[in-house]
């Protein structure tokens, strides 16, 4: 569904990401994680074209990504950030509603096709309840599901996440991925999710990739990677500390 | 949206459309010389009735510009507050009103010394540019910094240095030219003709049409420039758009009745208030509607309150729109807005 091949990018002139390769299929859930600044969000920005490759090849459904328009893009891809934003007077409905772009006419006039679309994203997000609430109102949580309810009317077949659960407590992290991993499951979408919540990406990941310094330094199963060896180079945490944690 | 909100929409617009025609026949009927309905009616069906002058030349022509020039004048605003994401935005306040009035001065200036008549596609081109040009400075510093009230500042001093230029020019003008310059450069709906309010009619048309055009990709834009990219909106051309026809509206607005502050930067937000939303389909032309309505009644008061001295019409607007720009502020540090 998505590769990633010898992949360069970067801000300026400057590399930040260099000879990235990695790939997820239909229904698999991929985790990127690694240290801060590794270049995680960085790789997810160039998938969702906002910030150009500087080599190498990225393919979307077997079509390098260079090649496809910015609508048929949204129809195929959808994202969320960890940027915040405060649309004014907009109810959480009306935020969900936007991920209906890519389907409207002219005017943006939902059909009942757009309209069932939303009602069951809204649904599989538990969001109803907020729909008509404004959507600067509500709390960071709740935001972070309205916005994966928007991610998902978009109807994408891969969702590309960008630390997508960092504000939510730990009841809402294990709802949030539940419904992932129903979406992966059930309608087959590619899921790509940065994170650094290591023991639960342990859990719902299908593969994980390992980024270090730009670089991917890992990747394999959850059982293969999460071994106390890999995740102390990884995050260069020393033995002492990682077994009073994490043991 | 939900059958209810909808109704309850429906309803707003018809009290809004119903007030803007009432507001409308109040511009007529009240003034230095009062008249009755009949009169007004037999001035406005018939070339020889007795106050025919007072109706087609001054009162009609007059209404008409605070109408339409208002509304344009609030979706100005309106579209540069979607634009930076926020509602202290405006043309007066980033300075483009002051760009455009330094650039019709120049004009109305150099056609004098060079005794050329100037018509009015000449004057609103000439706005245009001045708008542009300080729109592009604003636009400038935007990339330097995000914080809005850092651009806000800048822009009230492009509008500072713009109008000190059209002082600097006007002091090299002739007297006679001086006078009318003088109470244009202060903001007046008077001394508009006919001709005059059907060319602004016409390019304000042809402005909201466009803004229509581009309502569906602003609403995504709400979200953010990468929200919006990602759901596959052309970011360079949506901005451009909403530049070029913000730019329009202010320049129009300019080139006729003169820079007018407040209007952009308060109507929208009591539009936003009276809908509670400010999805761009039901905002533009609430904007537009409010933005006739205030601009009629500030036109009305500016002319009858010390009749029959005349007010600038800055003055009015100013006095009506500080405090709602003032309370835009406080309410949205309350809410946890930046």
């Amino acid at each position: 569904m998505l590769s990633v091949k010898e992949l360069f990018a970067g801000y300026d002139k400057k590399t930040v990401i260099s000879d990235m390769s990695f790939e997820v299929r239909s229904g698999e859930i991929l985790s990127l994680i690694g240290p801060n600044g590794a270049g995680k969000s960085t790789v997810l920005k160039v998938i969702a074209k906002y910030l150009e490759k500087q080599k190498g090849f990225v393919y979307i459904d077997n079509t390098e990504q260079e090649s496809i328009s910015r609508a048929e893009l949204a129809k195929k891809l959808s994202v969320t950030l960890t940027e915040r934003i405060r649309p004014e007077l907009m109810t959480c409905r009306e935020v969900v509603e936007t991920g209906r772009y890519p389907y409207t006419g002219a005017f943006g006039r939902l059909n009942e096709q757009d309209k069932r679309a939303v009602e069951q994203a809204m649904e599989e997000t538990a969001t109803l309840e907020l729909a008509d609430e404004l959507f600067n109102r509500v709390s960071d949580g709740q935001r972070q599901r309205v916005i994966l309810a928007k991610a998902i009317c978009q109807q994408p077949q891969i969702l590309a996440l960008d630390e997508p659960t960092s504000y939510l407590d730990i009841r809402h992290k294990i709802a949030f991925f539940e419904t992932l991993h129903r979406l992966a499951k059930q309608r087959g979408i590619a899921v790509i999710i940065s994170m650094h919540e290591i023991e639960l990406a342990r859990i719902i990941s299908d593969k994980v990739v390992c980024i270090k310094n730009g670089e991917v330094t890992d990747s394999g199963t959850p059982e293969e990677i999460f071994t106390p060896q890999k995740i102390m180079r990884l995050y260069d945490i020393p033995e002492e500390l990682y077994k009073k944690y994490f043991e | 949206m939900t059958n209810k909100k909808q109704k309850n929409y429906s309803l707003i617009f018809i009290l809004l459309i119903v007030c803007t025609l009432l507001v409308f026949a109040a511009n007529i009927f009240i003034g230095s010389v009062s008249l009755t309905p009949a009169q007004t009616l037999s001035a406005i069906f018939s070339e020889h009735a007795q106050y025919s002058q007072i109706i087609r030349k001054i009162r009609l022509p007059r209404a008409a510009a605070a109408m339409i020039l208002g509304g344009a004048l609030s979706l100005s605003g309106y579209l540069l507050q979607t634009f930076f994401h926020n509602p202290i935005a405006g043309p007066f306040v980033l300075g483009v009103s002051s760009g455009a009035k330094l650039t019709v001065s120049f004009a109305l200036i150099a056609a004098s010394a060079l005794a050329l008549s100037i018509n009015s596609a000449l004057l609103v081109t000439a706005a245009f540019v001045g708008a542009m040009l300080s729109l592009g400075f604003v636009l400038l510093i935007s990339h330097k910094t995000e914080n809005i009230s850092m651009i806000v500042v800048c822009g009230i001093m492009i509008g500072y240095i713009c109008s000190a230029v059209t002082d600097f020019l006007v002091t090299f003008a002739d007297d006679s030219d001086i006078a009318d310059l003088h109470d244009w450069s202060q903001g007046t709906f008077s001394g508009m003709s006919a001709e005059d309010v059907l060319s602004a009619a016409g390019i304000t048309f042809i402005a909201v049409i466009g803004t229509v055009l581009i309502s569906k990709p602003m609403n995504a834009f709400m979200l953010g420039e990468s929200y919006a990219k990602n759901l596959g909106v052309n970011i360079k051309l949506l901005k451009a758009a909403i530049v070029v026809l913000s730019g329009l509206f202010s320049a129009c607005v300019t080139a006729f009745a003169g820079p007018i502050s407040f209007v952009g930067i308060a109507v929208p937000h009591i539009s936003r208030r009276l809908f509670g939303t400010s999805k761009p389909i039901v905002m533009i032309p609430a904007c537009f509607l409010c933005g006739s309505i205030f601009c009629m009644i500030c036109d009305m008061t500016a002319r009858t309150i010390l009749s029959p001295t005349e007010l600038s019409i800055s003055t009015v607007t100013s006095v009506f729109g500080a405090p709602i720009v003032i309370m835009v502020m406080l309410k949205r540090r309350k809410e946890g807005g930046a």
